[in-house]
């Protein structure tokens, strides 16, 4: 089963923009230490560090009507999505290990199950050719 | 570039769909992502099962974490999937945006990180998506 960790926090202050080199160094190291597990261990499918929200734009949408274009995120909130990995995991226990070990100074991941569209009576419906490429 | 498509709308709404509507739905998507894919774009991608199937885990490196049932926000609309795609720049990935078959709701679209800038020539040395998938 696929499962996405959303990983959020505050905005700014650990940003990689404020960090000198060694510090930056030392933080991607960390995320290279921690992805690279999840790759030997076979579970890494997808993940990306986004970059901050003021370069978002969000489009709105509704059935029928012109979709309206605004600069930045959805949500406004102190606290944004800042990337997030896509696993494969044998249930959501291992993905929850998984979540623990993000090397966060401080935030939240949400992991949440991707949906299985053979319950739905697609199985053989794929939003791509998504491959663990480990 | 790579852009990260975040999709967001209000939960549920397709539990009385009949099986028509629901391959008329799911045919709208098909079609997105054969696009995506044979444009090129498509890195990666996925549906997500509703907030109440999944967990949230809080804290850092140096804290206890802690792990509470359903999403990190309790909202009416919630993220419900996701696409990654390489375009050439953002009119581009709003382009694609634009063509989600969402019915209603939101699309996030947000730059990746530029890994370069870092030194890292393949987004895999920075613990990202490789290159080439």
């Amino acid at each position: 089963m696929k499962y996405v960790l959303a990983l959020i926090s505050e905005e700014g202050g650990t940003s990689m923009e404020d960090a000198g080199p060694e510090e930056a160094k030392t933080v991607m190291d960390r995320w290279d230490a921690y992805t690279r597990e999840a790759v030997d261990n076979g579970a890494f499918i997808a993940g990306e560090a986004l970059q901050p929200s003021p370069t978002a734009t969000t489009v709105r949408i509704k059935e029928g009507e012109e979709p309206v274009v605004t600069d930045g995120p959805f949500a406004e909130s102190k606290e944004q999505l800042g990337g997030f990995y896509l696993f494969e995991c044998k249930d959501l226990d291992e993905a929850l290990e998984y979540a623990k070990k993000i090397p966060f100074q401080d935030g939240t991941v949400e992991v949440r199950p991707v949906m299985d569209f053979t319950d739905l009576g697609y199985p053989d419906y794929t939003p791509g050719p998504v491959k663990a490429t480990a | 570039m790579r852009f990260m498509l975040t999709l967001i709308g209000p939960e549920g709404g397709w539990e009385d769909i009949t099986p028509e509507q629901m391959a008329d739905e799911m045919k709208n998507w098909e079609r997105f992502g054969k696009e995506a894919v044979e444009a090129g774009a498509f890195i990666a991608g996925d549906g997500l099962q509703p907030t109440s199937a999944g967990k949230t885990v809080r804290g850092g490196r140096d804290e206890e974490r802690v792990v509470t049932d359903g999403p990190f926000a309790e909202t009416k609309e919630q993220v419900g999937g996701f696409y990654l795609l390489e375009c050439k720049d953002m009119d581009e990935a709003l382009e694609w945006a634009m063509k989600v078959p969402i019915r209603g709701g939101a699309i996030e679209v947000r730059p990746v990180m530029d890994y370069a800038e870092y030194g890292y020539e393949d987004p895999a040395q920075a613990g990202a998506t490789p290159a080439k998938p």
